[in-house]
């Protein structure tokens, strides 16, 4: 039987069985198998492929394209060609080795300097376009010309999520360009996207009752739920039904859950401090951090945080000193802090931003956009802590070592949450889609 | 003909023109090429002029022979034989474009490339990939599956239970469950039928009073009457019309990387539902999509309506700042074919854009023929693919002109001949910087700033963005005239090639403009393209005609599915082999037949289908039928269904005694500013319309990007694809939002207060008002019981109006927020 899951009923168990690629439903749902009516939340947690390195992403999105020769892909062959070539810009800053690793990271991070063990930085990423607003929508969803499941809602459809008091997918401040589209579902249900959350706001959508105590108001969930079993008895069969009796309870339980991990309350001064909460710089990129990490421990799937102005055409050396500040701190408190709980090693944190930059200057201090060549880095679950991979060419700026394209970059973080990239696959419009389409190698080399 | 060019000394240049690469050079050219000229290229050019990478700098590939010698944005990079014309040499000269960046190439390899022109530019580089292959797609056999062969009006068939069949959809259904096993469900009760036929034919639920009327009409025909009576109503066209636009991906902004408005989308929309409200017959409504602007028209009222029409093939979501021109063109392109063939055919054309397609008997060609329709046609969605100043996206040279008097809504300011003027010259400077080199414009601003161009190319660009940002601004003071539309008209008519995998660098042989060969008879005439037209009015007669064997069921298909929640051919939008059979195929091929027969009248075939047994049945469950068919595929029960947003958000107003039910006069939309991208967060980021107007939620702005939150959390489709079948998720966002809302609480207390204002009734039937108008029923005992305990609950006194008040919201709230009332049984 061939049929996209939709219509009737969310998930109708054969619907699921069919949609879910290549059959690794059939083991999570062999359960259902006995108890046919029983519904299932399309959020449950499933197996996946193979045994994961990480259990959930945290993916720090830097909009607008850090510049990699000022950040974290050294390159003493810029600086000597630059002397050669007015056109080339060389190294605004000065790089120094750290750790056992011996990293080399600018001076512009001197608080993540001191984690250089833990990261693997990647300095061959490459991607299509130069242009922001596809390329960012490129990141996230692996397609600029067509509307494609964002990656977030790809891994939570592929593993549902391990706490149901709250959305599997929660992206903090989401980037305005590109907007929902980043964090959407497309032609996924709509269970899998993700739940934007404005620090500046507070609360989620509709979190809490302006007018009812928490009393009255299970006195009225009481009345709504008694009506919905007695509809559900004259329907005798109706997974569909039962979800929704489902959701009412779970609704309830996230009015607590969600104020409360949201909640920077209960963190100690010194935790505080550790993010940088004190310090008006890096407060506001602090609090998505430590959010980050409450979530993370919560047990959120995908969780995704942003800070912009990395789109250094002018004033580069004065700007990028000032956004490294407000992000170097946090990062290094993040990673820090999930070690201390000895959650590093099942957390996949990813950072970088949606292209780099050339290695020709711009407007004597500024860099433009290179879609050729461009540094992430990733730490925590299941990469080589320590490991350098990859570079660009100094002249042209383009990867040229160790090249791994953003369909790569997916195909990797999928296999590391335990997905094959080529079996999560999801039917539509007549055809199985991928979260990579036909592309995406997984980078085996930076794998623990 | 091709032969006879040959001896000519422009021979190359034909080549050129004819798009046949197949140039037999010297060998002694090639070599020269090999070891001079291809080194060079590949290791300073590829780079960024490979079609390795996707975007190609400047738009152009200097890794194959077209590319070279199409060049890019600025021209042909290499005229053969022609060392004055070409951007390549220019560049490689550092005179203007330096290229490459890393440093000017040594001058014996400059002289290497002028001698290599100079030659005829020998090149032995076939861009085809080596394993391109000509299509191998049978159509012949590909007509024998089933969708490809006309459908044929059903004998009707014996069935045991005779009486139970009101007509021949009953026969052709109780025929095969009775084949199946399967028996049919009892019918609903009367109440249940009512709220079942309203809601679907109107998206509404029934008032307690149309439910009391049809209650004591013990008439055999009291059926017909209310069936008649809601689709005679403005409502059904609101209903049935949003059903299409969930066809038509339907939205009012572009969407993608520049998220620029559509204020004219809106008119689209009028167009549809007024069709559905006019019954516009169905093989009507696809020739005015496609080709209104091409037929004949009596009125300008009718010539108007024509045009708009024509919205469909402007409306879909396209990336404005795609940096290859081509790749535009043909991505514009792809998106009409997909939606156009998805629409009407519920086929999926658009897969055969790189290859033949995977599944269904569709070769590249057929893709092409279709291209070549919609390249010879020209998109006017207002919107325009990156303008040099990088602002001025919207553009009103590229809307379709109506045949309306200027001035008499909002832009009254049109007859004041002042303000006209200003309006001309504002638009005129836009024009100008939106066309004009860089360069030139910044002269001229120059010649009346105070301080003299700045030298920093950046900082310029970033200077004449704002000002014709200020421009822009201005103009958005200016309502915008009414008497535009978006739509297509005529464009240059010409075939075009196959584009090997999709890449517009990379081309094949040209095919003519023509139509999807397996949908097509052979031999089958009268829809032949003349040299001076696109073809579109051919192709959608072609589309509209009896013998097209996929438009009538594809609809027929689509109008089931919105009865019964699944469709004969339960994957609507997609008939071919990756799509599911039919379910029961005399019943599909039954109502094609009858809806063509009854000149397609959608509201003809509408009134059969909801008077019919089948769809009258209830939705009990019935053990022995579902381990036979758990999923109803034989449609032995109704289907209990999910309402879809648009049906809960206007039923809760109308109880609430709040539903407007005029139509807006156009959008909100008409009032954003088009000088800033709606994605950038500058412009005028777009309220929540669904929750601050009253009008149905048809008429509710879709805007990319920025669905209203209610429509995310209930499964509204991304309106960027064509989506003929809903999903339906249960998730805890809806709970939520049906118990913490605002806007549900502030409905409830709408409601609470109008039954307050009724006087002296006694709690309990109260209680048995609120049951009937928002659940369509009385309350059991049971019900009575509980409800007048959790009233007491709820207030402290009995006497406190303002307890008494919020009481009762919560009463009703509490039944808005039931399944009982999400769900139509």
């Amino acid at each position: 039987m061939r049929m996209q899951p939709s219509g009737l009923g969310v998930l109708s168990r054969r619907q699921l069985l069919q949609s879910w690629g290549c059959g690794f439903g059939y083991l999570a749902f062999a359960s259902l198998a006995s108890a046919a009516s029983n519904y299932r939340s399309p959020l449950a947690p499933r197996q996946p492929h193979f045994p994961a390195r990480a259990k959930r992403v945290i993916f720090l999105f830097m909009q607008g394209a850090p510049s990699q020769y000022e950040t974290f892909e050294y390159s003493a062959e810029l600086a000597s060609a630059a002397q050669k070539s007015s056109s080339l810009m060389a190294p605004a800053f000065r790089f120094a080795q750290h750790g056992q690793s011996g990293h080399f990271i600018s001076e512009l991070f001197p608080h993540l300097a001191k984690q250089a063990d833990e990261l693997c930085i990647l300095n061959g990423l490459h991607t299509d376009s130069p242009a922001h607003p596809q390329a960012t929508i490129h990141l996230h969803t692996g397609s600029f010309n067509f509307v494609r499941p964002s990656l977030g809602a790809w891994v939570v459809y592929g593993l549902g999520t391990e706490n149901q008091d709250l959305p599997g997918f929660i992206t903090i401040n989401p980037a305005p360009l590109g907007g929902a589209q980043n964090y959407g579902s497309a032609f996924l249900p709509a269970a899998y996207q993700g739940t934007p959350y404005q620090t500046r706001s507070g609360k989620l959508p509709n979190i809490d009752n302006q007018e009812l105590g928490r009393e009255e108001q299970r006195k009225q969930l009481d009345l709504i739920q008694s009506l919905n079993r007695g509809f559900l008895e004259k329907a005798k069969v109706d997974p569909e039904l039962e979800g929704v009796i489902e959701s009412y309870e779970l609704a309830f339980r996230m009015q607590s859950a969600v104020p409360k991990v949201l909640s920077l309350k209960g963190e100690s001064d010194a935790i505080r401090k550790l993010y940088g909460l004190d310090d008006p710089q890096t407060r506001d990129f602090g609090t998505q951090c430590l959010l980050a990490r409450r979530l993370a421990e919560a047990g959120v799937r995908f969780i995704e945080i942003s800070h912009g102005n990395w789109d250094h055409h002018s004033n580069l050396r004065q700007r990028i000193r000032q956004t490294a500040r407000e992000i170097d701190q946090p990062v290094a408190a993040l990673i820090a802090d999930l070690k201390q709980r000895d959650m590093l090693k099942d957390t996949l944190l990813v950072w970088g931003g949606e292209f780099g930059r050339t290695t020709a200057g711009q407007s004597t201090d500024g860099r433009n956009h290179n879609n050729r060549g461009f540094t992430m880095w990733m730490a925590g679950g299941g990469v080589k802590a320590g490991l350098r991979y990859g570079a660009t060419d100094p002249v042209t700026g383009a990867a040229v070592e160790g090249k791994i394209h953003l369909h790569d970059l997916h195909a990797t973080i999928l296999h590391l949450l335990g997905l094959d990239h080529t079996r999560l696959t999801y039917r539509y419009g007549g055809r199985d889609f991928r979260l990579t389409d036909v592309h995406g190698v997984v980078a085996r080399e930076i794998l623990a | 003909m091709r032969l006879l060019l040959g001896f000519f000394s422009n021979f190359l240049f034909f080549q050129l023109l004819l798009g046949q690469p197949s140039e037999t050079p010297s060998s002694g050219g090639i070599e020269f090429f090999e070891t001079k000229i291809r080194p060079v290229l590949a290791k300073h050019c590829y780079a960024c002029h490979g079609s390795g990478s996707k975007n190609a700098m400047g738009g152009f590939f200097l890794d194959t022979r077209e590319g070279i010698r199409k060049g890019g944005n600025s021209g042909p990079a290499v005229v053969p034989g022609d060392i004055q014309a070409g951007t390549l040499l220019a560049a490689l000269r550092y005179e203007g474009r330096k290229m490459p960046p890393s440093g000017k190439l040594p001058d014996s390899v400059i002289a290497d490339f002028e001698k290599w022109i100079a030659m005829g530019a020998p090149d032995p580089r076939d861009g085809k990939p080596a394993n391109w292959k000509e299509s191998v797609v049978n159509v012949e056999e590909g007509r024998k599956y089933w969708a490809f062969q006309n459908p044929v009006k059903p004998a009707i068939p014996k069935v045991k239970h005779s009486k139970w069949p009101l007509g021949v959809i009953d026969q052709l259904v109780l025929a095969q469950l009775e084949s199946k096993g399967l028996e049919p469900a009892p019918d609903a009760d009367r109440a249940t039928w009512l709220r079942r036929v309203t809601l679907d034919l109107t998206g509404l639920v029934p008032t307690p009073e149309q439910m009391q009327a049809f209650l004591a009409d013990r008439s055999p025909l009291a059926w017909e009457r209310v069936v008649d009576k809601l689709l005679a109503s403005p409502q059904f066209g609101e209903r049935w019309g949003r059903h299409w636009l969930d066809v038509a991906r339907y939205a009012e902004s572009v969407g993608r990387g520049r998220n620029y408005v559509m204020p004219y989308a809106w008119r689209y929309r009028d167009w549809v539902i007024d069709a559905f409200n006019q019954d516009k017959p169905y093989d009507r409504f696809i020739l005015e999509q496609l080709a209104g602007d091409l037929l004949p028209a009596s009125t300008p009222e009718e010539r108007n309506r024509n045009l708009i029409a024509t919205g469909f093939l402007a409306l879909g979501s396209h990336d404005l700042i795609e940096q290859n021109a081509d790749m535009f063109r043909m991505d514009v392109v792809d998106e009409q074919i997909n939606a156009t063939s998805r629409a009407f055919l519920a086929l999926t054309v658009g897969c055969a854009r790189c290859h033949d397609h995977k599944f269904d008997p569709i070769p590249t060609a057929d893709y092409y023929a279709m291209a070549g329709i919609f390249r010879s046609t020209e998109m006017l969605s207002g919107l325009q693919r990156r303008p040099r100043d990088n602002v001025s996206y919207f553009n009103l040279n590229l809307l379709v002109k109506l045949d309306l008097p200027a001035g008499t809504g909002k832009d009254s300011w049109m007859l004041d001949p002042v303000k006209q003027r200003r309006w001309e010259e504002l638009l005129a400077a836009v024009d100008e910087a939106r066309s004009a080199p860089l360069r030139a414009i910044l002269k001229k601003t120059a010649a009346s700033a105070s301080r003299p161009v700045m030298q920093n190319p950046v900082q310029t660009a970033a200077k004449l963005r704002q000002q014709v940002l200020q421009l822009l601004r201005e103009l958005d003071e200016f309502p915008l005239p009414r008497n535009l539309a978006m739509g297509v008209r005529e464009g240059r008519p010409h075939d075009v090639e196959i584009h090997i995998k999709g890449d517009p660098n990379v081309l094949d042989r040209r095919v003519p403009r023509g139509f999807v060969q397996v949908v097509s008879r052979p031999g089958e005439t009268g829809f032949e393209i003349g040299p001076n037209e696109s073809g579109r009015l051919q192709l959608a007669r072609w589309l509209a005609r009896k013998e097209n064997p996929l438009t009538a069921r594809v609809m027929a298909n689509r109008i089931w599915h919105h009865l019964f929640g699944q469709g004969i051919v339960p994957t609507v939008d997609n008939f071919g082999k990756m799509g599911e059979p039919p379910s029961n195929p005399k019943l599909l091929d039954y109502l094609a037949v009858r809806f063509m027969e009854q000149n397609w009248s959608t509201k003809k075939l509408i009134r059969e289908i909801v008077l019919s047994r089948t769809y009258r049945i209830s939705t009990a469950h019935q053990e022995r039928n579902h381990r036979l068919d758990p999923d109803n595929r034989y449609f032995w029960r109704q289907n209990r269904r999910r309402l879809e947003v648009e049906a809960i958000r206007d039923s809760l107003l109308f109880i609430a005694g709040k539903l407007d039910f005029t139509r807006p006069q156009e959008s909100p939309v008409m009032e954003f500013s088009r000088a800033f991208d709606l994605g950038r967060g500058r412009g005028t980021y777009p309220k929540d319309y669904a929750v601050s107007v009253n009008w149905r939620s048809v008429y509710v702005p879709v805007i990319r990007n920025f669905l209203p939150q209610m429509w995310e959390a209930f499964d509204f489709p991304e309106p960027s694809e064509t989506k003929g079948r809903r999903e339906v998720t249960t998730v805890p966002t809806q709970a939520l939002f049906l118990v913490n809302s605002p806007w549900v609480m502030d409905q409830a207390k709408a409601a609470a207060e109008t039954l307050l204002a009724q006087p002296q009734a006694s709690g309990r039937e109260r209680i048995q008002q609120v049951y009937r108008q928002v659940l369509s029923r009385d309350p059991t005992p049971h019900e009575l019981d509980q409800a007048l305990a959790f009233l007491d609950a709820m207030r402290s006194s009995q006497s406190h109006e303002a307890d008494q008040k919020s009481a009762w919201a919560r009463f009703y709230q509490a039944l808005f927020a039931s399944a009982e009332f999400r769900y139509r049984s």
